[in-house]
């Protein structure tokens, strides 16, 4: 084969690569576009569900959504925030830096459904915590900690070293430095890498589907060990009844109302990337 | 030096946090490896069977093995030409300026969550795999597998893009210049510097594909049988996370049947955080960016 000739068929074969890609793309789109638009209503948005989700509204799934994630991130944060000082500013042994560094990449790793499984072997079984919202919260702050963790050490770690030290010789004591100069850089980081984990987190089906959420029946909760409706449960209950073209509408709406939250936490994510340039960056 | 109080406070509190953070995927895995304990001692190397039958008392998880390894197959084998070669165009073909929304659109659609891919699958997928193969039901390891190669599309193709976006253009420009052709420019000049890091890339999403639930569940078929004949991926099958996704909940706790569930459950992390470490340590700086 010429060496010309090589190249056109290296060339087609790439674009049509791109097509198809674009092609699923666009199908991806407009269905969940066109399908979530035509279920969108008001009314749909601000009524409580009826007959197993076929009839009204998704409110309190809303509502049970945000609850959790939020709970969530508020559990996360402390923790993130401390692990990721210790991490930057006093972890000086190069091995247990990347034996940490390896933990926390491995939690990142770690399959949905297995914190499912934790949550419900630790959580429900073994604590007799019944399916409770607020475990639901502690395994999706789990699910977050690595994203917030390595986020806010990154933003901390990249600080210019001339930082700590005029800083030290102001005479302010190792914990001031942290306090009075690394934590607000770290902060910064810590609101990217939590708005980025509750993107996630609040589209996540298989941590809470054991743990947290009931289908039906069920508005705010009152105490920290009742159940609550998710989003994404939701539309996995409409879903195993998609035959009912009611009930398909619904999960279409519900979809893309996730989608909207989801996306509405990704970008302010990285719009905060991109404002709170740490120190090395500006 | 004498450390004020509140420093002190301070130091025990960081250190807490940094243990408990590490400590966590340390007790995930613990707690696992003791819930399995019965299965492993009762069953022994029976799990590896293929019958899964809890009232005669199997518990041949040999199925959904089988059921994980065919997706992750079909799944590989259509994303990773896909999404190299679409790569290969948003990062050499393409002109710079639209780089960044190609960028937002993965990004965006890596987003997604998994149970919407689940619901457009029982939608379209599955009822088109029905019609076109004129079968009873297209809930199949086939779906399965396409899904899965949809859903990870967005990740090769980005870190992918990375990897190849990321080799200095100096070497582009010399190879242009001794005369070579754009492909023979890729194939000799860029590719070999990207490749380490689209190694990283593909076990990532190794490691996501195996691990994926929601909407493998919802396409699969949930059936715990290795099919015949034995490469016949329009048959319903079961995965190892579709499996536990569809019964842990239902299964009591303390019985041998929730423990040879939770073997699985060992056996799927065990072989997903392989992947993942293998992909952050040896192909990628950890400080560099999280993949998820």
């Amino acid at each position: 084969m010429s060496r010309q000739l090589r190249n056109r068929l290296f060339l087609l074969v790439s674009s049509g690569a791109v097509l198809l890609c674009t092609a699923i793309l666009l199908f991806l789109f407009s269905v969940i576009t066109w399908n979530g638009i035509n279920a969108l209503s008001p009314s749909f948005l601000l009524t409580a569900s009826r007959s197993f989700g076929a009839e009204g509204g998704i409110f309190y799934q809303i509502l049970g959504s945000l609850l959790m994630v939020l709970t969530a991130a508020l559990i996360c944060l402390p923790l993130a925030l401390g692990a990721a000082i210790y991490k930057s500013e006093y972890l000086k042994n190069a091995r247990l830096q990347k034996a940490s560094a390896i933990l926390i990449y491995g939690l990142n790793g770690i399959p949905s459904v297995i914190f499912g499984i934790f949550g419900l072997i630790l959580f429900v079984n073994i604590l007799n915590t019944g399916i409770s919202w607020f475990v639901g919260a502690i395994i999706l702050a789990i699910m977050m900690l690595p994203t917030v963790v390595l986020a806010t050490f990154q933003a901390m770690n990249s600080i210019p070293e001339i930082y700590r030290e005029s800083a030290r010789a102001l005479g302010l004591n190792h914990w001031q430095v942290v306090t009075g100069v690394l934590l607000p850089q770290g902060f910064a980081g810590a609101i990217t890498g939590l708005l980025l984990g509750l993107a996630r987190a609040i589209g996540e089906t298989a941590p809470i589907m054991f743990i947290a959420t009931a289908f039906s029946g069920i508005e705010i909760p009152h105490a920290l060990n009742e159940p609550v409706t998710a989003l994404p449960t939701h539309i996995l209950a409409l879903a195993q009844q998609a035959t009912d073209p009611r009930a398909l509408q619904n999960a279409w709406g519900a979809s893309f109302v996730l989608i909207g939250l989801v996306t509405l936490f990704s970008i302010t994510g990285l719009i905060s990337r991109t404002k709170f340039k740490t120190v090395s960056q500006r | 030096m004498v450390m004020s109080a509140s420093a002190r406070v301070g130091k025990s509190y960081v250190f807490m946090s940094i243990i408990i953070s590490t400590a966590i995927i340390l007790l995930i895995l613990t707690f696992l490896l003791i819930n399995s304990w019965q299965a492993i001692s009762e069953i022994g190397w029976g799990v590896f069977s293929s019958e899964w039958h809890p009232a005669a008392g199997k518990f041949g998880i040999l199925a959904m093995i089988y059921g994980s390894v065919a997706v992750m197959i079909i799944a590989l084998t259509i994303a990773i030409p896909l999404g190299i070669m679409t790569a290969v165009f948003t990062a050499e073909v393409l002109p710079a300026k639209y780089r960044f929304y190609v960028k937002s659109m993965l990004e965006l659609l890596a987003g997604i969550p998994s149970i919407i891919y689940g619901l457009i699958g029982i939608v379209f997928l599955s009822v088109w795999i029905e019609d076109f193969f004129a079968l009873q039901s297209g809930r199949t390891i086939l779906a399965g597998g396409i899904l899965l190669a949809i859903m990870v599309l967005p990740t090769v193709i980005t870190l992918s893009d990375d990897a190849l976006h990321n080799v200095p253009a100096k070497y582009r420009e010399a190879a242009r210049g001794l005369g070579l052709y754009p492909y023979e420019v890729l194939k000799s000049a860029v590719l070999p510097h990207a490749v380490n890091d689209i190694a990283g890339a593909l076990l990532l999403a190794l490691g996501r594909v195996l691990g994926e639930t929601m909407a493998v569940m919802l396409v699969i078929g949930s059936i715990d049988r290795i099919p015949v004949p034995f490469l016949n991926t329009l048959l319903p099958g079961q995965t190892i996370t579709s499996k536990l996704g569809r019964e842990i909940a239902e299964t009591a706790f303390g019985s041998l049947e929730f423990s040879a569930l939770i073997f699985m459950g060992l056996l799927l992390l065990v072989f997903v955080l392989a992947f993942t470490i293998l992909a952050q340590t040896f192909f990628y700086q950890p400080e560099q960016r999280l993949y998820e």
